[in-house]
């Protein structure tokens, strides 16, 4: 790429991010033996591993969630959220977090989902209820705890019911104290397109790289987790049932387990309690490092500082709730 | 100093290396190391979306530097294109997305092997049949890792006594003396693996993670109806073997 000629400086040609990108590309791969060797650590070598995993694994369905919010800013009108949504905010958010149900991704799509929902006028309390029963109570998620849990039905239907409530009173909360201002929605003037598949395009390609960036963020946390966490630590506070209720909520927000697979995990946790297995699943796919990360990228810290505990809070409750309602 | 903006030529490079990255693990088979073989059509569209995206974000690069940010950005003035990327906030984080591409391209991380395996003390999941059907017929029959600890833990080895079977898996020192023939299983992927573990007695010994072919019949003696419970297998013959397309069961 050749140097601009003055006039064309309102086109802010600056000269540097790509041209280091290329000498770091270059230095990176001259140096490749060099971080072969440093990788070659067990402990490393794990990390790096949980790391692509998780980053592979993430990549479609935020793909899926930057394509559905690029849809959303592109061809769906402001009009039709009018339509479909009640006019009664209060009401707004029980529709939405049982449409939440219909949309098969994990975390990583519904946060884009949601933002591109706020931007389009559906009212934030709406469309954080729909942010956090998406991955919750979604088919695959029920299916997978029904087959992760053999013979254990009422651990499904409690995991949905809890989720849904925990996704509900979360709505409701933002809708009694929430502050508008706690929540930074950039501006999107700039993701309009020369047409309507300029800006899907647009959109899909800014939500992928912004939100893309922060889950790279909790990824590498859940992977140093995953490395320097050893699950025999967690044995240890199986007996005591407030202890083990706690650890498995910390837990989940730091593993950072996908919401299709946790059920799997919940259940390879055989010394603890099924409320204990449920706070897992309930509160792994509203709060986990990889998803504050997203939240804290999208909608801005003040609104991921807030949020992420207060749900933590809610949902542990609501799975004690229905644990102790259904489950004993 | 890099970043408080980040131009399209950029992010379509990045767009591209991350396709280029998920394109390349699915082609080489290398994405077993880390998600479930049901992935792969949905990695396959990935690549070719992020490609995509990076073709035409390219074409946006071209038409900013000929000067012709009216197309490329119709909703703004032009004051507003001025100022379109600083308030980008975000701009920096996208410069993350090369780990990612760096990690599978330069270092190629391994599938977790006997350091994860090692680590993991649960062992034996309660299975959902409370009794498996007996054993197909050979001799010797193989068995995966798994459904043999199942048997063995959660049936009292019922279904293993007098049979010979035939078990796939890499090699786990024991820090307690011997080896374990281990695997990996994943439900999603490499974050949520979670192994199984079998003491082989009579064979010599192999370095951590070669992968062997164990002939051998199991004896009482690791422990059932707990999860923590490690089976024995005495081994008739132990054979390295190259490591399987998939290694996780």
């Amino acid at each position: 790429m050749s140097q601009q000629p003055p006039e064309h400086t309102r086109t802010r040609y600056r000269p540097g991010a790509l041209e280091f990108l290329a000498l770091g590309l270059i230095v990176l791969v001259l140096g490749q033996r060099w971080l072969v060797e440093l990788f070659d650590v067990p402990a490393l070598q794990t990390g790096a591993t949980v790391f692509v995993a998780i980053m592979i694994q993430a990549t479609p369905f935020l793909l899926l969630g930057v394509v559905l919010s690029g849809a959303i800013a592109a061809f769906v009108p402001g009009s039709f959220w009018r339509r479909v949504m009640p006019k009664n905010k209060a009401l707004a958010v029980p529709v939405a977090g049982c449409a939440g149900a219909l949309i098969p991704g994990c975390e990583c799509a519904s946060v884009p989902v949601a933002n591109g929902l706020m931007s389009k006028g559906v009212t934030p309390a709406a469309a954080l209820a729909f942010l956090l029963s998406a991955p919750a109570i979604n088919p695959i998620v029920m299916v997978s705890t029904f087959v992760a849990f053999p013979g254990q039905p009422e651990l499904v239907l409690a995991r949905f019911l809890a989720s849904l409530a925990t996704a509900m009173a979360l709505g409701w909360l933002w809708l009694k104290f929430g502050k508008s201002q706690w929540l930074r929605l950039g501006p999107r003037t700039h993701l309009i397109g020369s047409n309507s598949w300029h800006t899907f395009r647009l959109t899909a390609s800014h939500d992928f790289l912004h939100a893309g960036g922060f889950l790279v963020i909790g990824a590498m946390a859940a992977a140093a987790i995953n490395v320097l966490v050893p699950p025999a630590w967690m044995n240890a506070v199986a007996d005591n049932p407030l202890l083990a209720i706690g650890a498995m909520a910390a837990l989940a927000i730091l593993l950072s387990i996908c919401s299709e697979a946790d059920a799997f995990i919940a259940a390879s946790f055989t010394e603890f309690s099924n409320t204990a297995k449920l706070t897992f699943m309930v509160v792994g796919p509203m709060v986990d490092l990889k998803l504050i990360s997203l939240q804290a990228g999208t909608f801005g810290r003040a609104f991921a500082a807030r949020f992420a505990p207060t749900t933590a809070v809610v949902a542990i409750l609501m799975s004690v709730l229905f644990g102790w309602w259904l489950l004993t | 100093m890099v970043v408080a903006d980040m131009r399209r030529d950029v992010q379509a490079i990045i767009l591209l290396l991350l396709g280029g990255a998920v394109l390349r693990i699915t082609w080489t088979d290398a994405y077993l190391n880390y998600v479930r073989e049901e992935m792969r059509p949905f990695l396959f569209l990935s690549a070719a979306l992020l490609l995509v995206l990076g073709v035409l974000a390219l074409v946006d690069a071209v038409r900013i530097l000929r000067s012709d940010p009216v197309k490329v950005a119709p909703g703004l003035t032009e004051e507003e294109r001025e100022l379109e990327d600083d308030h980008d906030h975000g701009a920096w984080s996208t410069w993350l997305l090369l780990l990612p591409v760096l990690a599978i391209f330069l270092i190629a991380p391994p599938a977790l092997g006997a350091y994860t395996a090692a680590r993991e003390e649960t062992n034996a999941i309660p299975p959902a049949e409370a009794q498996a059907p007996p054993l197909p017929p050979g001799d010797p029959v193989p068995v995966a890792l798994g459904d043999f600890v199942g048997r063995a833990v959660w049936d009292n080895g019922l279904t293993l006594e007098g049979r010979q079977v035939q078990l796939i898996g890499f090699v786990t020192p024991n820090p307690a003396g011997g080896w374990w023939l281990a695997r990996l299983s994943i439900a999603c992927c490499a974050a949520d693996a979670v192994s199984t573990k079998v003491q082989v007695e009579g064979a010599e010994e192999y370095p951590a993670n070669t992968w062997v072919s164990v002939v051998g019949s199991w004896i009482p003696g690791g422990g059932t109806m707990s999860a923590d419970s490690v089976p024995i297998i005495v081994a008739d013959s132990v054979e390295v073997i190259p490591a399987p397309r998939n290694p996780y069961e």
